[in-house]
């Protein structure tokens, strides 16, 4: 009858050890209600193996067999790969609304008023071509249009060179957040070969996974024994084990631009989302693109303002030369480069040819003129070309930012599955506490009884 | 068993109420602009339509400028010929006075000296300038058009031929000036010929009636021709009235494509205010709530 004094005892302790474990794991649910990336504890409770005493079975308690951290891998996956879009629409969005403002047409700013100016100077030269402050009006109309292309285009060169040096800042970062998860990694893996709970190390790696996915397109494989795999989507990797594989950057012999490289690859055009992605994306598509209308646009007009004039007599009665420098032969640059070829007013040539013309012909005044209705820009009118343009750059941030917005509440609403699956509830973890607290009080009060019952007997035996 | 909720509402709160704001700063714009697009993001096909509309408005403030520029001209020109109409008419009377045969050969000279002086008038007229350019020159605009050799008493055309065309609006052009030529030395009909010819006629008393019918015939080609100026400006006033319903067109327009109607704005404002109070206060009522903790005893 021995086991009758001392089993009892035991089973309650064990099931006092037990209570107070899960009012532990209480505790830091309620420490963690904020934590970012904290997955709620519970706790696995079992019956003990019963003994088998003759006949009778007799239990021995609850033991307290796990804990598990909860959370959905399905749904941490989704929330990373809307991170990757939003991460890239931001970055392109934040760049892209930069650029719009230059041509922000609604309040002024813009290539239309000069371009306009320029063609209304011309128009005013039609009206009264020996006038020599008219004439001076074109050469400070075309020096305004000029300087409006300049500056357009050096803004859009300073914008690609900013992106530039946040393409390098967001590779470092991304080297920094590897390295973290690789020492995360081994963290998982080695807890977990001691079959305990790695449930916290698990939502630290998320938590950075996420991060990363703001960066980067990540792409996460299952290694096994806990570890995670990570590449980005082309296949470069990031993290293999406990070790992060940096990416570096290397100027581009061409464009000076920095590309990305990995493990000696020139990953730069094969990264697909991320903060990252959208860097690149404006940096070697949006910005190159718009450079590339401005040049057509100034070189075109350039060269066609210089043809005609060429056409004319000059107030001199000579035939008339460049008024813009000729711009490079493939366009590229013609923006940033346009300049004037003369300051000389008189050298307009408003009057038709031959030489010497007249003083107050303005055939070729008119001719300038009509440039502006004429389809010299690749199948356009300056105008329509330049509206064009306006029309794609605010196209672009617009359908982005509806991309966005859209990928947001997506966003939005995975996070929400994933606070219910995860997300500490002060409600639930209060009742939890009252509840696990009664039982204590229930447990020790059997002891109590226990205690009792057992001093009757020993003062049933007293002398 | 329902499904669990995320129990942290606070994330969801703060989105709502960043929405809220920013309905609420888009509102607030919007009727301090008087616009509702404010960058090209906001509307890009208005903003491209937008700078067509600029386009043609700053055109037709350029075409509003020429055409008073050729109105200030052409009414100089006008006016010069309707002082040649006054010299001619005195030269008809010279004219007719000298053909009636009572006049002493004396008296005859100092008409002819009256006719003289008229040449020199017309001269004068037929070189007017208008801001430093000759009117009647042709498109030598920097050439004096006519010299009178009294001596030989012919005249020579120094101007061209050439004739402007100056831009009214778009697709609408007119001639900028008529050549001296064929104003003063048209064919039979020259003023200078005629007014010479009487002259000449008035010195040696001979053929003075048919000097009297080229004056006459002079006349009535500068009258011709000055009907090609009433017609220009009949035809820029025209102009100057579309272009001026043009711009009007044109304001409309902008206004359709970026602007807000300022009671829309207004109500738009009044209702982002609304819904951002009630959504603060609601968001501050959910999470002051209490919880179950706030329930428990005391141990």
């Amino acid at each position: 009858m021995s086991w009758m004094n001392s089993a009892p005892m035991m089973l309650l302790e064990r099931y006092l050890d037990g209570t107070s474990m899960r009012q532990t794991l209480v505790s830091t649910n309620i420490a963690n209600v904020d934590t970012p990336g904290y997955s709620r504890q519970v706790p696995n409770l079992e019956e003990t193996t019963p003994v088998q005493i003759g006949n009778n079975t007799f239990g021995t308690g609850v033991d307290l067999a796990s804990v598990t951290s909860l959370r959905d891998s399905v749904l941490d996956l989704r929330v990373n790969q809307e991170t990757q879009q939003q991460g890239q629409l931001n970055a392109f969005i934040s760049t892209g609304q930069q650029i719009q403002a230059l041509f922000n047409e609604t309040n002024g700013t813009g290539l239309q008023a000069p371009l306009t100016a320029f063609f209304t100077s011309l128009s005013q030269l039609s009206t009264n071509p020996s006038d020599i402050n008219t004439r001076q009006g074109v050469l400070t109309a075309a020096q305004n249009l000029a300087n409006a292309f300049n500056q357009t285009s050096s803004s859009l060169s300073t914008l690609q060179r900013n992106t530039d040096l946040s393409v390098t800042q967001s590779v470092n970062q991304i080297n920094a957040l590897t390295s973290q998860i690789a020492a995360v990694n081994l963290q998982v893996s080695s807890v977990q070969g001691t079959g305990q709970n790695a449930g916290p190390f698990i939502d630290q790696r998320q938590q950075l996974i996420n991060q990363l996915s703001n960066l980067v397109d990540v792409s996460s494989i299952d290694a096994g024994n806990g570890s995670l795999t990570l590449t980005t989507s082309g296949g470069a990797p990031l993290v293999v084990n406990g070790q992060n594989f940096n990416l570096t950057t290397q100027a581009d012999p061409t464009t000076g631009l920095q590309d990305v490289y990995s493990q000696g690859t020139n990953i730069t055009t094969k990264i697909t989302s991320g903060q990252l992605a959208g860097q690149i994306q404006i940096r070697d598509q949006e910005i190159p693109a718009i450079q590339s209308s401005l040049d057509a646009l100034a070189s075109g007009l350039a060269n066609s303002v210089n043809t005609q004039n060429q056409a004319g007599v000059d107030l001199n009665g000579a035939a008339g030369g460049n008024i813009f420098v000729p711009p490079p032969a493939n366009g590229v640059g013609a923006a940033a480069t346009l300049a004037l070829a003369t300051t000389d007013p008189t050298k307009i040539a408003a009057s038709a040819g031959p030489p010497p013309g007249s003083a107050g012909d303005n055939t070729n005044a008119n001719a300038l003129l009509a440039l502006q209705n004429q389809n010299i820009i690749n199948g356009q009118t300056p105008l329509n070309s330049y509206a064009g343009l306006v029309y794609k750059i605010g196209n672009d941030v617009s359908s982005a930012l509806s991309n966005q917005q859209a990928g947001g509440l997506v966003l939005q609403q995975l996070q929400n599955l994933q606070g219910g699956v995860s997300g500490v509830d002060i409600n639930e973890e209060s009742a939890n506490l009252v509840r696990y607290q009664n039982a204590y009080t229930a447990a020790a009060q059997v002891s109590a009884v226990v205690d009792s019952l057992l001093l009757t007997t020993l003062n049933m035996v007293t002398p | 068993m329902s499904i669990r909720l995320d129990p942290n509402l606070l994330p969801g709160l703060l989105a709502s109420i960043q929405q809220s704001n920013q309905q609420l700063t888009v509102a607030t714009q919007q009727l301090s602009s008087g616009r509702s697009v404010n960058q090209l993001s906001d509307d890009p096909a208005a903003v491209a339509s937008l700078v067509g509309n600029h386009n043609q408005a700053s055109q037709d403030d350029q075409y509003l400028q020429s055409i008073s520029t050729i109105q200030a001209r052409f009414q100089v020109a006008d006016s010069s010929l309707s002082s040649v109409v006054t010299a001619l008419t005195s030269a008809l009377s010279l004219g007719v006075e000298g053909a009636n045969g009572t006049l002493t050969p004396a008296n005859q000279q100092s008409v002819a000296a009256e006719v003289q002086g008229l040449i020199s008038q017309v001269q004068s007229l037929a070189n007017t300038t208008f801001q430093g350019s000759y009117l009647f020159s042709g498109t030598a605009v920097n050439t004096p058009p006519f010299t009178i050799n009294s001596v030989a008493n012919t005249t020579t055309y120094n101007g061209n031929a050439g004739v402007t065309s100056v831009q009214l609006s778009n697709g609408n052009s007119v001639n900028g000036n008529v050549p001296g030529s064929q104003l003063f030395l048209n064919g039979s009909g020259s003023v200078f010929g005629a007014l010479q010819g009487l002259n000449a006629a008035l010195l040696s008393g001979t053929n003075i009636p048919a000097a009297v019918t080229q004056i006459q015939n002079a006349l009535n080609t500068v009258d011709t021709q000055r009907v090609f100026y009433g017609n220009v400006l009949n035809q820029v006033s025209q102009a100057e009235t579309f272009l001026n319903q043009d711009q009007i067109n044109l304001s409309t327009q902008e206004n359709a494509l970026i602007g807000v109607d300022p009671a829309t704005a207004a109500t738009n404002l009044a209702q982002a205010t609304l819904a951002n109070q009630s959504l603060l206060d609601a968001s501050g009522r959910i999470l002051s709530l209490p919880n179950l903790l706030s329930f428990l005893p005391n141990p």
